[in-house]
């Protein structure tokens, strides 16, 4: 009610039904994907020989691509909160690149830097690797794409992090790496949780980089974002169950990310 | 806070009426604006060249009639003609794709508008040293098309042609080497462009038209003739336009222009 309090009626209104328009618009197209499909065509897709490998394959990399930008991240994710340089504030922005550029254009960029006549592909391939059309490739674009979301909800939960609370830790005894594992990532962890989960999120439904870069290859680099491309030229009733598993998966990761960290919090949280 | 509610209640549902009201007429004006949209032509990706250069010649002998093209894997295009959208001629790189539609009742009785073969292209530098079709099995990676676009439906055949002569290793060996299996020719060319792959089969003009690829002839007995057909679609908004169109396809113009692109015209 606070909210007829600060604003004229009217405008609540107004307000109230543009946001169900967009609620609406936002959610009707997965209503309607799930009261469509009959569930013979949802059995029917999950027998299909594409469907196994292509998840096989989305969740192989996507776990992969998932620990490299927990390892490789964390630490960075850790500095750009603690640190007050100027140069944290331009790897910021830097760090978030990758949302605002197209997936198309990250395929590309990456195939200018590992292809053969990329930037490191010929150096890559006299040593005997070569990245392109391989499992490599998709995990690649996958951490790309996903990692800015994991470093951006790491950097915001490392914040709440009072620096005294290390320091308190200190004194009491501990050493910098007990007072980091057993202070600072208990406090962030709701925050570590959901960056993860918003990353692998990404990762699975990474399309186009992959596309470009990783090829379309069943069994090696289809995933299943790919394989509901294809599917889509054989038989859209196929590419209709690839979507509502995908869909489904995410939508299990959201409700994921939403609630286990607030049941963890609930019980310690002091009334109000 | 329970009369309030309901007047609420009453007042929401008379704006959602009103808002309801406003964006049906603004649907409806959007509907009668299609009269004056150009002839939609639905042409698959190797016609990416050619197709232009007829859409030209055309509207120098109809400057009255607006053409618009959009490019795609045929089975894309299939695809979107039976979910509707608004093609008033298609044009399909094989049999397939055009008989579903025509079963489906969306397009109607097809023509032949050309014929091409197909080839093999390797990158200029060509660094995996193929120099004929048996040397396909030097290649590292080799980009073919997906089952259903019409390129990879062709080569498939190629190779099952080539295991009659070559032995079936050859066709193991190479389906081995295809590391990706894209949706158009377009895409497989530019794969071979880019260096990312040594070898792929596609059309003659594919080949013709790029100057950052070489051309490998694929033996005879091994090849297969594409055919393209056209087909008007069951959508009546320009169906004399559509028509005209149809039949500038067939004349010897038009069989000049697909020539010069590595085409054989209609016959």
């Amino acid at each position: 009610m606070t909210n007829t309090r600060v604003l004229p009626t009217p405008i609540v209104r107004i307000g109230a039904l543009f946001s169900v328009t967009l609620i609406g618009l936002l959610v009707l197209p997965f209503v309607a994907m799930v009261v469509t499909t009959p569930i013979a065509d949802l059995r029917a897709g999950a027998a299909h020989p594409m469907f196994a490998p292509a998840l096989w394959v989305s969740l192989k990399t996507s776990m992969t691509s998932l620990s490299i930008t927990m390892v490789l991240g964390t630490p960075l994710a850790w500095w750009l909160a603690s640190s007050r340089s100027s140069a944290a504030r331009v790897i910021e922005v830097l760090v978030d690149l990758p949302i605002v550029i197209p997936p198309a254009v990250v395929g590309v960029a990456l195939l200018q830097t590992f292809g053969r006549q990329g930037l490191l592909g010929p150096s890559l391939e006299s040593l005997g690797v070569s990245v392109p059309f391989t499992g490599t490739a998709v995990v690649l674009a996958q951490v790309i794409v996903s990692s800015p979301f994991f470093i951006q909800a790491c950097a915001n939960a490392f914040r709440k992090v009072e620096p005294d609370m290390l320091l308190v830790a200190r004194t009491l005894g501990a050493s910098p790496s007990v007072a980091f594992t057993r202070v600072a990532i208990p406090i962030a962890l709701p925050g570590l949780l959901v960056g993860a989960s918003l990353c692998w999120a990404r990762a699975l439904g990474e399309f186009g980089a992959t596309l470009l870069f990783a090829g379309n290859m069943p069994g090696r680099t289809q995933t299943v974002p790919l394989a509901i491309f294809s599917a889509l030229e054989a038989d859209v009733r196929l590419a209709v169950v690839f979507s509502l598993v995908l869909a489904a998966v995410s939508t299990i990761l959201l409700v994921g990310i939403r609630f286990i960290p607030s049941l963890r919090r609930s019980p310690r949280r002091p009334p109000t | 806070m329970t009369p309030r509610g309901r007047v609420d209640l009453r007042v929401r549902l008379l704006a959602l009426a009103a808002w309801i009201l406003a964006l049906g007429p603004a649907c409806s004006v959007a509907d009668r604006d299609g009269d004056r949209s150009p002839l939609s032509v639905f042409a698959p990706s190797s016609m990416t060249d050619v197709m232009p250069e007829l859409v030209t010649q055309f509207h120098r002998a109809h400057p009255d009639v607006a053409v618009e093209v959009t490019f795609a894997g045929s089975q894309i295009l299939r695809l979107q003609i039976e979910q509707g959208a608004a093609a008033d001629v298609f044009v399909s790189a094989n049999e397939s794709h055009m008989t579903a539609l025509a079963d489906g009742g969306h397009v109607a009785r097809p023509r032949r508008l050309a014929t091409t073969d197909l080839v093999i292209i390797v990158p200029l530098d060509n660094g995996a040293g193929i120099e004929q079709f048996e040397d396909l099995t030097r290649a590292e990676r080799i980009v073919s098309g997906t089952e259903h676009v019409p390129i990879g439906a062709y080569s498939d055949t190629v190779l099952n042609n080539a295991s009659q002569h070559l032995g079936s290793e050859f066709t193991v060996e190479v389906r081995r080497r295809i590391v990706s299996e894209e949706t158009n020719v377009r895409l497989i060319r530019a794969k071979v462009e880019l260096g990312e792959a040594d070898a792929a089969i596609v059309y003659r003009p594919d080949a013709l038209a790029s100057d950052r690829v070489r051309l490998i002839p694929i033996p005879e007995q091994y090849n297969v003739r594409a055919q393209f057909l056209v087909s008007r679609t069951a959508r009546n908004e320009h169906a004399s336009q559509a028509e005209q169109f149809l039949e500038f396809l067939s004349s010897p113009e038009s069989a000049a222009i697909l020539r010069a692109h590595g085409f054989t015209g209609a016959g």
